[in-house]
């Protein structure tokens, strides 16, 4: 063994000195593998990456190692079923994703008007939820990826805390798929109230903390200040959206502008950056969570009492109480869950802003009980083809710094 | 205490100049190109416009410079075997400044075409790059004069398209070597006449023989010597018998 390696070194010493600095060192350019099997990718994501020196030349993002083909499997499941899919999808915030796809199958059969306000309600508060525990992730792995270490381990407390809440009310940490078609799976238990306020009273405090730790730190500044600019052309032509389309000053919330399960009655601030660089993307998410427990505390307030799905039997199980009772809702329920329904022949593509950008659906129907097509348009895909616009010409260093501020999920962008 | 300073929170609820709604749109473009336009669909409050496809281009232009549809949502599309168009490819226009949304479809697909073609839209709209990948990938849809067309989503050295309603969802019918996914690296699943793999013919059985021949004295990722795979159907045979 020894006397391999010996032999080994003897090559090497012995070969020009110009040949083994010239593999790539003196080149002008040289392209590095950066993924898929890499921590600051957030997920499996691989870029192939040109450089000259220190500088990023060129960006080639190679997606699919998630492909999961959940539009594919879709198409063999009932709608009801389908709706376990969505969770899967953008796995940091499977309820935005529930909602997006059970307001999209609600269109098609043309049941949006029997949605109660307590419905609504819900729906708004564990999304607004989801979206502060998704952007808690977000803060985390991005401070951990420029070096902030302590950071991740806050809001992952934090965001331990809304998962407490998910679990409380579905037994489910993350794959809750408790809003559903129809309604929520099941009513909202006992001491829901005290347990979201429980949350809301403590996390102004915690955001203080990560404002204390970040936005004022000048280490953070310079890691984040100037750097992957994205122009509002840019982003408005390359389809980004969600907080990457606003850091770059396009006011545009689908909540807002399409309000979809009464968002229209709540009243909130959609924060927009100016320079459109990892910082301002930064302090939009920061201020996007200020104004997202802000609509939980106002819908918190205003919960309507009422029933947790619509009484429409075609759509909605009968209550328990009922099909142990009635002949009619037992039939119901059977045929419920053996067929499923059967919306009319035609098409509709929902978008609701989800935490990482405009979440919509687009499901043809054929007049079945299953999807004939399901298509997603996640906010992470368009969001990622944007990578090379922002980061080429910066710094190796700042690809990291710029994929953090994307936010991106690879369950969503390869769906 | 909080640094604030480059961020706004401008936004006021908007009853702006809403000059353009979906219907005027589409009333619109049925004005100027009404030879462009197979058929209108209106269904819970949303526009479709069926376009043929040598007017796409044009349209797109259009509704981009004049409409200010900026915004590209999506781009895919939906497979209906039975019919002769046989693909819909679907765009998802968004307007930013005047806050509507339209859909735009073309009926691509002629009987026995492999691999219809739409023009690409990339040059009005970057954003759909990578859309249009996708569903080449997945349909199997050209678009011509698409600056990067390659497989996104699955492996590059795949054959065939998975959204297709023909695919087999049941997977490929590979045999008894392989089962549990062990394929050899030299055999593609995908390959063309992948059909005849999942009818369970006597055909598709002999396909899959063929292909399966692995040499078990082979070691992994060198090619098999032409003598020994010659032999290797006598060995298995005498495996079963003992």
């Amino acid at each position: 063994m020894k006397q391999e390696m010996a032999k080994d070194s003897t090559i090497k010493e012995s070969q020009p000195i110009e040949s083994q600095i010239s593999d790539g060192l003196h080149n002008d350019s040289m392209t590095i593998n950066m993924g898929p099997q890499h921590p600051s990718t957030h997920g499996v994501l691989r870029l192939l990456l040109t450089i000259e020196g220190e500088t990023v030349v060129k960006i080639v993002p190679e997606i699919g190692f998630l492909h999961t083909g959940i539009e594919k499997t879709a198409e063999a499941k009932t709608y009801h079923q389908a709706l376990v899919l969505t969770d899967r999808m953008d796995y940091l915030s499977p309820l935005g994703n529930n909602l997006a796809y059970s307001l999209a199958v609600e269109k098609l059969l043309g049941i949006e008007d029997e949605i109660n306000e307590k419905i609504k309600y819900t729906r708004v508060i564990l999304a607004e939820l989801q979206r502060i525990a998704s952007h808690l992730v977000w803060l985390g792995t991005h401070a951990l990826d420029l070096g902030a270490m302590s950071m991740f381990l806050y809001c992952f407390r934090e965001r331990e805390m809304i998962l407490d809440i998910f679990e409380y009310i579905s037994g489910v940490r993350m794959m809750t798929s408790y809003i559903c078609p129809g309604g929520l799976q099941a009513d909202l238990p006992p001491g829901f109230d005290e347990k979201v306020l429980a949350f809301t009273r403590i996390f102004p405090e915690r955001l203080q903390e990560y404002h204390n730790l970040l936005t004022n730190n000048q280490l953070w500044l310079d890691r984040i200040k100037n750097v992957a600019i994205l122009s509002r052309e840019d982003a408005i032509a390359y389809g980004a959206s969600g907080p990457v389309l606003r850091g770059s000053g396009v006011a545009w919330d689908i909540r807002k502008i399409f309000p979809y399960s009464g968002y229209e009655q709540f009243d909130f601030d959609i924060p927009v950056g100016s320079n459109g660089d990892v910082y301002d993307r930064y302090l939009v998410r920061m201020l996007e969570m200020e104004q997202s427990l802000n609509i939980v505390n106002q819908a918190l307030a205003g919960l309507p009492t009422g029933n947790h799905r619509v009484s429409n039997p075609k759509v909605a199980p009968p209550p328990k109480w009922q099909i142990t009772g009635s002949m009619e809702a037992l039939i119901h329920h059977f045929k419920l869950f053996t067929e499923g329904y059967r919306p009319p022949k035609g098409e509709v593509f929902v978008r609701t802003e989800s935490s990482k950008g405009e979440l919509s659906f687009y499901i043809v129907s054929d007049g079945t009980a299953k999807p004939y097509r399901m298509h997603v348009r996640g906010g992470s895909f368009a969001n990622l083809q944007v990578l090379p616009r922002m980061a080429e010409g910066g710094f190796i260093s700042d690809v990291v710094a710029a994929i953090g501020s994307i936010d991106i999920v690879l369950g969503e962008v390869d769906r | 205490m909080f640094v604030r300073a480059p961020c706004k929170v401008p936004f006021k609820d908007c009853s702006i100049n809403m000059i353009t709604t979906a219907a005027a749109t589409v009333e619109a473009v049925q004005s100027k190109f009404p030879q462009a336009i197979v058929e209108t669909v209106e269904f819970r409050d949303e526009q479709t416009i069926v376009l043929t496809p040598e007017y796409l281009l044009e349209v797109c232009a259009y509704l981009k410079k004049d409409l200010q549809y900026d915004f590209l949502e999506t781009l895919t599309a939906v497979d209906w075997p039975e019919r002769v168009p046989r693909f819909d490819v679907v765009y998802q226009l968004l307007s930013i400044p005047h806050r509507c949304f339209v859909r735009l479809k073309v009926r691509v697909g002629q009987r026995r075409e492999e691999h219809p073609i739409v023009p690409t839209v990339t040059s009005i709209w970057p954003g759909a790059n990578w859309y249009e990948r996708e569903v080449y990938d997945l349909f199997g849809i050209t678009f011509t004069g698409h600056p990067d067309l390659r497989r996104i989503l699955m492996p590059a050295d795949w054959t065939t398209h998975p959204l297709r309603k023909d695919y087999p969802l049941s997977g490929f019918d590979l045999p008894e070597p392989h089962w549990g996914g062990q394929v050899p690296y030299t055999t593609d699943p995908g390959v063309g006449d992948y059909y005849k793999q999942t009818l369970r013919t006597s055909e598709g059985r002999e396909l899959n023989e063929k292909r399966s021949q692995i040499n078990p004295a082979q070691e992994p990722g060198t090619t098999r010597p032409a003598q020994q795979a010659a032999s290797f159907p006598q060995s298995r045979e005498k495996k079963k018998k003992g």
